[in-house]
């Protein structure tokens, strides 16, 4: 059978976008089914939209990917074309246990779009990639 | 969680719905209360089952009745009835222990969700739903169900799926441009995009967050913005003698001092939460850097990253430092307090100074000391305030930094045989417009002594030695009526750029400096000016001898060739008209210390021709009688038993 809660993800997500853009303003309903679906991240990822921590990041080709500015100061890249982030949550919580359906950067990801609170970033494109490949690299 | 924010909303929610679960009994007997006639409750029979990332998805069948009120005939499932998606939240579905079959009660609130091309409407936020038993069989139910553990099937959801936001029939844009939020001054966005990992990451504007955070992954790429509100040298500590690599060390070596440039060049910064923290270069640097860097950055934003944690200092171990930093308290722009929303403007009265200060180290270069030179001057930066002499001498207070213009009229090094000749503290006598133009009550020089400790740059040094310097000396110490510079002292010969003159008189000098009389509030290693008529010579104290006219050496040596001529080795020629120079003390009897017995070293050059050397005998008793009038000294010594001063005459620079 077909997975069931990415539809009502995205149609919650669908919800508060219009709301948002009809009031500029998220009822609480729609909160408390945030706080449903994602449960422990709901409240974070609102708290990194609070923060105006995602920012858009445009390559000339029209490539992009999202930066979300972590609590600890840390930056995370997700992708646009699949749910990915490069959180420990995300290779944790989602990909090995598959207890949530997104970590709290890519919920942030989307709640920004929703509420116009992405940041844009234009780079070029070796710029992107690196982004994209960057937590390839060692430290130090 | 930022005040007024969605986050902190939902928190609120959360907790009032968290309270109201924590009450709810999860199972009931069906007898009781049929809940029929309430409005608003579901009554759902569960088909089918499966979980999804924790939730509980229950196909389910919407009841009208309870079933308790049905014959078990009429319980057959009539394709008619609608059809539900109920979604548990792991907690609720561990409370209830459903399978398929039971009937449960969904109290409110609760709430639908109807899908795009899907004719099921989904149920959420279920947390009040109640399991119904049938009596009868209630217990032994419980019991069987408790002991065989239910395989529920776990659906695995595709990451490849995104959520599409935007309906194909809206003209809504994703980009949203109109509603991009404007850009946090953190996000340093300037274009300069540097091919490197540490560039572009997050950038902080709180030290003690990223101080607190060390340790966790990828602090080091953390970048913190602070503002520069002092440049300085600090001298590197002894043992951490690193070799001499940067090029700028190799080209400039000092003229004067021979030791390799050991100072480390120093910010104090603070953040937007009035933090101070002292950050230094970690390789040495010249301390001839101190000056442009202090014109270029003082009082601009900086990001820095890439630091270490040296020390955790607190007031009662670096007086030094925490002088220089309540010189700079309360901070003129109020600061942001930790815990609360970025954008609430806080209040800066009754903030107590600092008790702790980070030292931190940073590696050299632009990367990990990124500073806007063009931006403009932070709000939050205090430049020195600028006194006269005489406001500061009247200052009532210990180890309080001030700053000041003043003349340099004389230069001493006091003379300690143990220690190195760039150690040595150097005394300066200085003065200003203030302490000349005033009265009697205050003196006119004041004696300001360099530790070791304070850096001079070589200009400095040049200037010194060089006429009647007038020198910016910035963040020196004043406490038990002396003006010491130490560390974090800064001598500059530019004018700041930016000082605030609180109504100091920084007019130059006109006229000639006129130093203290000798007087009975004279006191040792201090200059004044004495007159006096001269009473006695100490004959065995003369000493004369020649000096080279052209350089002024003082060691010359007989000619070989012929032994009536002098030779001077530094100009490499036969010295024709030799300088004389005579050192001869003096016993004054000064009117302005008249039960004082002055004694004055004097000094006297006469020129005359070489050949006449062996007649020459200077006539020690023709100075007898003779008046002196006001000659510059310096006072080696006031002693009251005998009660005797020792003077030295000097020039002045």
């Amino acid at each position: 059978m077909d997975s069931t809660l990415p539809a009502v993800a995205e149609e919650l997500l669908k919800e508060i976008k219009k709301a948002f853009q009809e009031t500029s303003h998220v009822p609480d309903d729609l909160l408390l089914g945030l706080n449903f679906i994602f449960g422990p991240c709901a409240v974070p990822a609102l708290d990194l939209v609070d923060q105006h921590s995602v920012t858009r990041v445009v390559s000339p080709s029209g490539r992009t990917a999202f930066q979300v500015l972590g609590s600890s100061g840390k930056l995370y890249t997700c992708f646009s074309s699949c749910h990915f982030c490069t959180c420990p949550a995300f290779s944790f919580t989602v990909l090995q246990k598959s207890e949530s359906l997104l970590c709290k950067h890519i919920l942030a990801v989307y709640l920004s779009q929703a509420m116009g609170a992405c940041q844009e970033l234009n780079v070029s494109e070796e710029q992107l990639t690196s982004i994209l490949l960057a937590e390839e690299e060692d430290e130090g | 969680l930022c005040r007024g924010g969605l986050a902190e909303r939902l928190c609120r929610l959360q907790n009032r719905e968290r309270s109201a679960i924590s009450f709810w009994r999860h199972q009931c007997i069906s007898d009781a209360n049929p809940p029929s006639d309430k409005p608003g409750v579901l009554i759902v029979k569960i088909l089918e089952m499966f979980e999804e990332c924790t939730i509980q998805v229950a196909i389910c069948q919407q009841l009208e009745q309870s079933p308790a009120t049905l014959s078990s005939e009429n319980a057959v499932i009539r394709e008619r009835e609608p059809i539900l998606k109920v979604l548990f939240a792991r907690e609720t579905a561990a409370y209830l222990k459903s399978r398929p079959q039971d009937v449960i009660h969904i109290y409110p609130p609760w709430q639908k969700l109807l899908l795009k091309n899907e004719d099921v409407p989904v149920i959420m936020n279920t947390y009040f739903s109640q399991k119904v038993l049938l009596s009868e069989h209630s217990e032994t139910r419980e019991k069987t169900c408790g002991l065989t553990k239910m395989l529920i099937r776990k659906n695995i959801v595709s990451l490849a799926q995104t959520f599409r936001l935007d309906d194909p029939d809206d003209d809504f844009c994703q980009k949203s441009l109109d509603n991009q939020a404007a850009c946090a001054p953190q996000i340093h966005n300037n274009g300069n995009w540097k091919e490197h990992s540490l560039a572009w990451s997050a950038v902080n504007d709180s030290l003690l967050e990223m101080v607190e955070n060390q340790g966790a992954v990828g602090w080091r790429e953390v970048q913190v913005r602070v503002i520069i509100q002092r440049v300085y040298c600090l001298p590197a500590k002894e043992g951490c003698r690193a070799p001499v690599q940067g090029k700028k060390a190799l080209c400039e070596a000092p003229l004067k001092s021979s030791d390799p440039p050991n100072v480390r060049l120093c910010f104090l910064v603070q953040d937007a939460y009035g933090m101070f923290s002292e950050v230094q270069l970690q390789s040495p640097s010249s301390a001839d850097d101190v000056e442009q860097y202090c014109r270029r950055w003082e009082g601009k934003f900086c990001c820095l990253s890439g630091m270490k944690i040296l020390q955790r200092t607190t007031r009662g171990r670096a007086l030094g430092l925490f002088s220089l930093i309540d010189s700079l308290w309360p901070p003129v722009v109020p600061v942001k307090v930790p815990g609360q929303s970025q954008h609430s403007e806080m209040m800066t009265t009754n903030l107590s100074p600092p008790s702790f200060c980070y030292i931190l180290t940073v590696p050299s270069g632009e990367i990990h000391v990124e500073v806007d030179e063009e931006e403009q001057i932070s709000n939050l930066y205090q430049p020195p305030a600028v006194h006269g002499l005489k406001e500061i001498l009247q200052i009532d207070g210990c180890n309080e930094r001030c700053s000041f213009w003043a003349q340099v009229l004389y230069l001493r090094l006091q003379t300690k045989h143990s220690v190195p000749v760039n150690q040595r503290e150097i005394w300066l006598f200085v003065t200003d417009s203030t302490l000349q133009n005033t009265a009697h009550s205050t003196p006119k020089v004041v004696a300001v002594s360099v530790a070791a400790s304070c850096v001079l740059s070589t200009e400095i040094r040049e200037a010194l030695s060089a006429a009647s310097p007038l020198v910016f000396f910035r963040d020196a110490l004043w406490g038990k009526g002396r003006i010491i510079c130490v560390e974090r002292t800064v001598l500059l010969l530019q004018k700041p750029l930016l000082c605030s003159a609180a109504g100091a008189d920084l007019s130059e000098l006109t006229g000639p400096v006129r130093l203290d009389e000798l007087d009975s509030t004279t006191q040792a290693n201090s200059i004044c000016a004495v007159r006096g008529t001269i009473v006695g010579v100490n004959e065995s104290t003369a000493f004369s001898w020649p000096t080279c006219n052209r350089c002024g050496n003082g060691k010359l040596e007989l000619c070989p060739q012929d032994r009536r001529l002098l030779y001077c080795n530094e100009c490499s020629e036969v010295v024709i008209s030799p300088v004389l120079k005579m050192q001869l003390e003096v016993f004054l009897s000064c009117p302005s210390r008249a039960q004082s017995r002055v004694k004055v070293k004097v000094w006297h050059k006469m020129s005359f021709h070489a050949l006449s050397t062996q007649c020459i005998y200077y006539e020690v008793q023709s100075v007898l009688g003779k008046e002196v009038e006001l000659l510059n000294c310096y006072v080696h010594f006031i002693a009251s038993h005998p009660d005797c001063v020792g003077l030295e005459e000097i020039v002045l620079l």
